[in-house]
């Protein structure tokens, strides 16, 4: 459905039913306009990242504010079809993808669109060349760097250059270049603590890029950055691409990055009054997630999120003293992606009245 | 919705796409069926598992009488299911609310207040797993799996790796789990595990089906239904 426009729904925010994820339709569109603003008059590219919304509609907007390359960017193969279904132009799975028949699901797909893949080992890059071949299918193929964050990806340059001969030469493949994806050590980074950090990280693929390059092999591609570094990014020539999704919906571990405004939250209402420094809401654990710590109360003020469970959420302050049973509240989220991936649609909301209800099919695609 | 690539029954569940939520079926019912007396009564937390097929062998039981849910809309579904006796943890706090009561008691005996003691919270506990296969070995003492916290969960902890008594997982990412084990020993890309989640009722509410397997044989898939009614 198309999504967005106004005077679809026109029902009041104050009549939805509780648990809700609220999407303020202003502020998605103001996180949206911002990169693609700055990606304007220049040469590096958005690919929105599909994990951060799960939702073909929110990604339709991010490319219809130009600035990106078109595709998507997604964890899973199984993501990566949704938006595929969609209409996306192009895919780049920024993981590694195992297994005979997952690898002849990624064939699939690299039958409809071009299709890139992240590989850190000769083996996945000999089974994604068997499995391209049995699919009659060329892949695109990105070594992952790891930079800082000791998950997957390649730990030196020699390991790099070693994959890039390997796939340039593999068959029904296509090396196409490095990726990466970084997290700041500060938990909340000054501006300039960002560019330094951002640059080193940055560096360091890049200095993986030009190794290969100096062993004979073409780079084409160059796919670095996520959100907090969409302007870091944007100053090295050679970074073709940044993977970005958390800026679209924030959360308030990126409250740093105080250009972007928080575009979700978790609507829920009092459902008892414990005494009268405490509420109980009907938020659980389950619909909005808590790995990183409880949410934050946006409004009413006054109120502070003490615990939640598989049962509700318990809020303490003096702002009980001005809620009564039934009233709504609002919390904000600590992990964006977390969250969306417990709700298969949302709603848009503009000026308190739910203006349109946005579908999230790829949620809960983990395959 | 989760798009796995479907196999039959009758599958190996090492061959499941991974990650995979898992019932290991005979230690469930033995422990399903020591845990009620036919004497005193009790009712059966589905919102647990939030799956209507769980939910029907347990009421089966002699000793489980009606199920408890905590939302009207779960209770929608698992009246839909065929379930009449539910009762609903949350309190009712708005008139469209009470008016979905109302049109579902039509259907359902609904109560609001204790009756019977709940019970089901630990009878998953040794029975539930989430398979996963390792996708990167990208430095020695140090294994990338596909299951992170979109597949085992992370509100309560991280999960405990089966068969790997020396092995940490942390599943610190969205995406990835991250497996912490002794440098000297191998694990290759491809090699296949399970995860124990800290939380049952977490692992239920990130997974819209739960493989119900016996004897390493898959038996059985079922939908988690009422996932998201919240």
């Amino acid at each position: 459905m198309a999504g967005h426009g106004p005077g679809r729904f026109l029902m009041r925010l104050t009549d939805v039913e509780t648990p809700a994820l609220v999407i303020d339709l202003d502020a998605l569109e103001h996180n949206i306009a911002v990169v693609a603003n700055h990606y304007r008059d220049k040469s590096i590219r958005l690919r929105p990242h599909g994990k951060n919304h799960k939702s073909p509609q929110v990604f339709a907007m991010q490319v219809d504010a130009g600035g990106t390359v078109g595709g998507i960017c997604a964890a899973k193969v199984s993501e990566a079809e949704v938006f595929v279904h969609a209409g996306a132009g192009n895919v780049l799975i920024a993981n590694q993808v195992v297994g005979e028949d997952k690898i002849a699901r990624l064939g699939d797909l690299a039958r409809r669109v071009d299709t890139t893949v992240a590989v850190d080992a000769k083996v996945q890059v000999e089974h994604l060349s068997k499995g391209a071949r049995e699919s009659g299918v060329v892949i695109g193929i990105v070594i992952e760097v790891d930079t800082s964050m000791r998950r997957g990806g390649v730990r030196t340059t020699q390991q790099a250059v070693a994959l890039a001969k390997l796939a340039a030469q593999a068959p029904n493949l296509r090396f196409r270049g490095v990726m990466s994806h970084q997290v700041p050590r500060r938990r909340t980074p000054t501006r300039e603590q960002r560019f330094s950090e951002g640059d080193r990280w940055i560096a360091r693929v890049l200095e993986v890029k030009r190794s290969i390059e100096a062993a004979g092999i073409p780079v084409e591609l160059v796919s670095t950055g996520e959100s907090w570094t969409y302007d870091v990014a944007a100053r090295h020539p050679e970074v073709d691409e940044i993977q970005g999704g958390t800026y679209a919906i924030m959360e308030v571990p990126y409250a740093y990055m105080s250009e972007f405004r928080f575009a979700a939250r978790v609507m829920g209402r009092v459902i008892d009054q414990a005494d009268a420094n405490t509420a109980v809401g009907d938020v659980t654990i389950d619909a909005i997630g808590a790995p990183n710590g409880v949410p934050t109360v946006d409004s009413p003020a006054g109120l502070t999120v003490v615990s939640i469970d598989h049962h509700g959420v318990v809020l303490k302050g003096d702002g009980v003293k001005g809620v009564s049973v039934g009233d709504p509240f609002f919390l904000l989220t600590h992990q964006q992606d977390m969250t969306m991936n417990r709700w298969d649609r949302f709603l848009g909301v503009r000026d308190g009245v739910v203006q349109s209800v946005i579908e999230a099919p790829a949620r809960g695609c983990i395959h | 919705m989760q798009r796995p690539i479907e196999k039959p029954v009758g599958t190996r569940v090492e061959e499941l796409d991974t990650p995979a939520l898992l019932l290991d079926l005979e230690r469930f019912d033995d422990v399903a069926s020591q845990s009620v007396d036919p004497l005193t009564p009790v009712r059966v937390e589905a919102w647990i598992h939030k799956t209507p097929a769980i939910a029907h062998r347990q009421v089966a039981l002699p000793g489980a009488a009606g199920i408890a849910v905590r939302s009207i809309a779960e209770a929608e579904v698992f009246a839909a299911a065929g379930f009449d006796d539910i009762q609903i943890l949350r309190p009712l706090v708005t008139s469209t609310s009470r008016q979905r009561a109302e049109a579902l008691a039509a259907t359902a005996r609904l109560a609001f207040e204790p009756d019977r003691p709940l019970r089901g919270a630990d009878w998953f506990d040794e029975a539930v797993s989430v398979s996963t296969r390792v996708v990167s070995v990208p430095e020695p003492g140090r294994a990338i799996l596909d299951a992170g916290q979109k597949s085992v969960g992370r509100d309560f902890g991280d999960p405990i790796p089966l068969g790997y008594e020396n092995c940490t997982v942390s599943a610190g990412s969205a995406e990835h789990g991250i497996m912490a084990f002794p440098a000297r020993e191998a694990t290759a890309i491809g090699d296949w595990l399970r995860l124990r989640p800290a939380d049952m009722a977490t692992a239920f509410a990130l997974h819209d089906f739960v493989y119900a397997v016996r004897d390493g044989l898959l038996e059985a898939v079922w939908p988690v239904t009422a996932r998201g009614a919240f």
